[in-house]
């Protein structure tokens, strides 16, 4: 029968192997090392612009975006609140639809009139 | 001189030591191996697991948090982890799976009959439950005490004690009538 004293026996020859490690898993766990030291040590990749930033440097900077916000709400402004030296956008918008000549010349009033 | 601690090496590798590397696999690299080997009784599947678990030690050093965990801890119980994985996927026993003898120690007999033995233990250790194997590698083999073994493994100390009683006892019966064959008569 095998007793406690022969398993401590293997236990202790087992305990004697412990420190080996292959020279070829060595090697492959150093060559590991290697690659994730690289890895992070390597510089971040600077981050790709976004759509607002193109925009902004294809627009000039912040100066050029400023501009354009500016004549932006000049033309609004304009719009709404012509000066008295131009002519009311509005009223030219409905007075070219009154002129528009519907049937070839003849007389709105005289149409009404025929039909009774 | 005063040796640098494991927290303190993975520090130094995060910083880009290479020194520091070398020193963390001589230091950890044998005992993450010789648990694999013990656990999953296979060369070639130990290797890769010990390789894997240090892997893992590389990828966590510059986020690792000194003090917060032991790093022999850490690296035991992923390497235990590793084997589970390995075990779910594959069952498989290979006696031959202790390392060769170092040259220079001893006699050619002796060494037959060592190997043997440790032959007798694998094949023993093979058949507990994987529980058991991994407690008693963890107290017997690498001689942890319990309290770390029970960190390592997520469970109570008294189930630690209580796996590896009854792991010494199921290797106790699967090694009986085999005291003539290994040379225990002898000694």
């Amino acid at each position: 029968m095998t007793d406690d004293t022969d398993l401590e026996q293997m236990f202790a020859a087992a305990r004697t192997q412990r420190d080996h490690l292959p020279d070829v898993l060595s090697a492959r766990m150093l060559a590991d090392a290697v690659q994730v030291q690289a890895e992070v040590l390597a510089p971040e990749p600077a981050a790709r612009a976004g759509l607002w930033s193109q925009l902004r440097a294809g627009l000039g900077g912040w100066s050029g975006l400023s501009g354009l916000a500016t004549a932006c709400a000049a033309g609004v402004w304009i719009g709404l609140a012509p000066p008295d030296f131009l002519p009311d956008p509005v009223g030219l918008v409905y007075q070219q639809e009154l002129e528009v000549d519907l049937i070839f010349g003849v007389d709105e009033t005289g149409i009404l009139t025929e039909d009774g | 001189m005063i040796q640098p601690s494991d927290d303190a090496l993975l520090v130094l590798f995060a910083n880009g030591d290479g020194q520091a590397a070398r020193e963390l696999t001589a230091r950890l690299g044998p005992r993450t191996y010789a648990v694999a080997l013990r656990v999953l009784g296979n060369r070639a599947e130990a290797e890769d697991v010990a390789q894997e678990a240090m892997m893992r030690l590389w990828r966590v050093a510059p986020k690792w948090e000194q003090g917060r965990a032991k790093v022999s801890t850490w690296l035991y119980r992923v390497t235990l982890n590793l084997c589970l994985d390995i075990k779910c996927r594959q069952r498989s026993v290979d006696l031959d799976a202790v390392p060769e003898p170092e040259d220079g120690g001893p006699s050619v007999a002796d060494r037959l009959q060592d190997s043997s033995r440790m032959d007798a233990l694998q094949g023993a250790l093979m058949q507990l439950p994987e529980r058991q194997r991994q407690a008693v590698v963890l107290r017997h083999i690498e001689e942890l005490s319990n309290p770390e073994i029970a960190g390592i493994m997520d469970i109570s100390v008294e189930a630690v004690e209580s796996l590896t009683a009854r792991g010494k006892r199921a290797l106790t019966a699967a090694l009986s009538g085999r005291r003539a064959e290994l040379g225990y008569d002898n000694d």
